[in-house]
């Protein structure tokens, strides 16, 4: 039994963990790499949430934290919803045509094979407001032509269009889920008279909400963990990490600056440890909620 | 064996011994080399460095002079990847404290030079440049803004970049403009004169783009015309109280505001991606004036060999005429990681790249760098366009320095004054609140380098 699970326990202890435990110690202390960490108490947890004192100075504590956490917030609180909505509808769409149907599905699917960074370089390109051809549709329409990567109110909204674009994980899931409702169940409901809204609203959407629950969780993870897509636009439109104006600074973005570009290894660590509380309590609040709304295959009565 | 003999090798008498005969040898042939003292068994020696595509083989060529000179040394070379973000210093720091450190580092910037000599990851070099009195004295005056801190001289220059006005002579002259501008008003009276816009509005031709990262230009290059300081004697960012900062911000936002903010965000976004290739703006004609570093000489030769173009200092405030001339400098370095495993045979190495005359004018010549050494610049056989000249006097100016300045903490508090540029051209500061955003943003200086700093 231990010997079958000694892979994993190796792996666990030494790349999971003991890094853990590590950057728990590492976030009371300063550490540069450069030299041997040197215990500094709370004092990174203090410049983090500002106001407080740093090694015995005034400070306001950290300028970009609360504009790292905002950013973070925004990109979830818009992005997993719209994930959600856009997936249950274009899997519903998915089910619907008699021939050609796996043509679709991959074609759906196909954004998502994009590796991240090829496809935000593209975005960056496509968006781009001056010689980007999103931009001229949009003039030859008549509409307004945002700077986009280049506009602090612009650049999360190209960042969700993305995300939206390179949505075919979630369909793929919300259409397997769609697929496995049991018929019996909408002739059931046929027989009561139901119409379309009603079947989606009692039958499809109960049935759903274990798929629901799963991307809502992993979507709030991925947004807590949110960094390819803005590392890349940002340095590709040609300003700093997180430009314009901080607008693309999410909560890793800034956190690996402050690892790897400053070497403030043990304020990384504290930040990092602010982040996984935050995602454990969060998905704890969803668990326990869950209870309510997340109706498992057969719990339907 | 070799450890003993490395130990008595880098005490300091036997480097004193090792200076008496080390001028000869670096004046003339390897024969006349200090045969008593240098280690000649076979080694290899390993190095890290950023030379590949274009450069890698011009480089390659002239690193033969130095397996000539000490043909029982090999080189190693580890050619890092060159990414717009930085990768090669957070890998050579993990590196170095994974007991990996190659014997000479050679990455393109002293960005993380400040960290590196107050934290004793590179080595200092003092010793070994007394022994072979080599003096930081031999390169230009700005030299050791870059490759010193805290006292520890631990690296050397090896080549440099310098920084100037390039303008399009061409269109100065349809213009009716004389000469290139030596002052800022002069400079916005031309870039307006220069622009041309298209029926909607956009601009065609921008005279001067001042936008904060437009190509080369840092709030820095706008402010060094003002001879504004970051810093005082006691280390505390004086941005918001050395005037020319916000002089230099105003100047900026008035030429900004004239564009108009979206007109010239936009001729950004639409040239961001083309600064090293042929589609360079000011090469393609698409700017009359642009600031830019010495490379471009090279770059125009390859890509646009018809262009008609001069060069000239950067414009200085009209009431500081002494900033004319200089310029922010600074370039590729090279040192000793701590724990270098043939620290002599790599000291050997880095004096080559750092002084070696042949080497660093054959470099300049092929590759269109700054040579940077006093001897270098005056050797006979640089064959530079008379454009570079410019640059070459920037290089020895000794008001040029290299900027954002270097720090124990790391050069990351210049992200900070980026943030604020990019509020500040978007018109979010408003101009009466300059002078206290600028005093907030020294204080979140100050903070950032306190948090970078140890206890």
């Amino acid at each position: 039994m231990l010997l079958l699970l000694s892979p994993w326990i190796i792996g666990f202890v030494a790349f999971t963990m003991g890094p853990m435990v590590l950057s728990f110690y590492y976030s009371f202390t300063h550490y540069d790499l450069l030299s041997s960490p040197h215990w500094i108490g709370l004092d990174n947890y203090r410049f983090m949430f500002g106001k407080l004192t740093l090694n015995g100075q005034p400070d306001q504590g950290d300028p970009f934290f609360w504009t790292s956490v905002r950013n973070t917030l925004w990109i979830i609180v818009f992005g997993v919803p719209l994930r959600i909505f856009f997936g249950i509808a274009t899997a519903m769409l998915l089910t619907r045509p008699k021939r050609g149907v796996n043509g679709y599905r991959t074609l759906f699917f196909m954004p998502s094979m994009a590796p991240t960074v090829g496809a935000s370089l593209v975005f960056v390109y496509l968006f781009n407001p001056a010689t980007g051809p999103i931009n001229q549709f949009l003039g030859h329409i008549g509409l307004n032509q945002p700077l986009w990567f280049f506009d602090p109110t612009w650049a999360k909204p190209a960042l969700l269009i993305l995300g939206l674009w390179g949505i075919g994980d979630a369909i793929v899931l919300y259409l397997a889920g769609l697929l496995n409702v049991p018929r019996d169940l909408y002739e059931a409901i046929a027989i009561e008279g139901a119409n379309a809204w009603q079947r989606f609203r009692y039958v499809t959407l109960p049935m759903l909400t274990p798929v629901i629950f799963f991307t809502l969780i992993i979507g709030i993870i991925d947004g807590f963990q949110y960094f390819d897509q803005a590392y890349v636009s940002s340095t590709t439109a040609g300003g700093g990490v997180g430009s314009p104006d901080n607008s693309l600074l999410f909560y890793s973005v800034w956190l690996y600056e402050q690892a790897f570009s400053y070497f403030h290894m043990g304020y990384a660590s504290a930040m990092a440890w602010v982040m996984f509380v935050a995602t454990m309590a969060l998905t704890a609040v969803l668990l326990l909620t869950s209870r309510r709304w997340v109706h498992y295959g057969g719990g339907l009565s | 064996m070799r450890r003993t003999r490395l130990l008595a090798l880098s005490s300091l008498a036997m480097l004193v011994v090792a200076a008496g005969c080390g001028g000869g040898s670096s004046s003339s042939s390897s024969s006349g080399g200090p045969a008593t003292t240098l280690d000649k068994t076979p080694v290899t020696i390993t190095m890290w460095d950023l030379w590949s595509g274009e450069e890698g083989k011009p480089f390659n060529d002239n690193l033969k002079g130095f397996t000539k000179k000490y043909p029982w040394i090999t080189v190693k070379q580890i050619v890092q990847p060159n990414t717009p973000n930085d990768t090669f210093d957070p890998n050579l720091v993990n590196a170095i404290n994974g007991g990996n450190a190659p014997d000479v580092a050679m990455p393109f910037g002293p960005d993380y030079i400040g960290q590196y000599c107050s934290s004793g990851l590179w080595q200092d070099l003092t010793p070994y440049m007394q022994a072979d009195h080599l003096s930081i004295d031999d390169f230009a005056p700005g030299a050791i803004t870059y490759t010193n801190s805290g006292g520890k001289q631990c690296a050397l220059p090896s080549l440099t970049d310098a920084y100037g006005l390039y303008y399009n002579t061409k269109m100065l002259q349809q213009a009716g403009i004389a000469g290139p501008p030596k002052t800022m008003d002069e400079l916005m009276a031309d870039a307006k004169k220069l622009t041309v816009r298209n029926p909607d509005g956009s601009i065609k031709v921008a005279g001067f783009v001042p936008l904060n990262q437009w190509e080369e230009l840092g709030p820095g290059d706008l402010s060094n015309a003002w001879g504004a300081k970051w810093f005082d004697s006691s280390n505390k960012a004086v941005l918001g109280t050395d005037p020319g900062w916000a002089a230099a911000l105003r100047w900026q936002k008035e030429l900004i505001d004239w564009y108009g903010y979206d007109n010239i965000t936009k001729f950004f976004a639409a040239n961001t991606n083309n600064e090293f290739n042929t589609s360079n703006a000011f090469q393609k004609g698409k700017v009359a004036m642009t600031f830019d570093g010495e490379w471009r000489t090279a770059f125009i030769k390859r890509g646009a060999p018809n262009l008609q173009y001069g060069t000239a200092p950067f414009p200085a405030d009209a009431a500081h005429p002494e900033q004319y001339g200089s310029s922010r400098v600074g370039g590729t370095i090279v040192g000793i990681p701590k724990g270098a495993k043939h620290p002599e045979q790599a000291w050997l190495l880095v004096k080559y790249l750092a002084s070696d005359t042949n080497y660093l004018v054959n470099m300049a010549n092929q590759v269109g760098n700054v040579p940077t050494t006093k001897a270098a610049i005056a050797s006979p056989d640089l064959t530079l366009p008379p454009q570079f000249k410019v640059f070459l006097q920037a290089w020895v100016n000794p008001k040029s320095a290299f900027a954002p300045p270097l720090q124990p903490a790391g050069g990351g508090y210049a992200d900070l004054l980026d943030s604020f540029e990019d509020k500040w051209q978007a018109g979010k500061i408003p101009d009466s609140q300059l002078e206290s955003q600028l005093n907030t943003l020294d204080q979140n200086i100050d903070n950032q380098l306190t948090q970078g700093t140890a206890p």
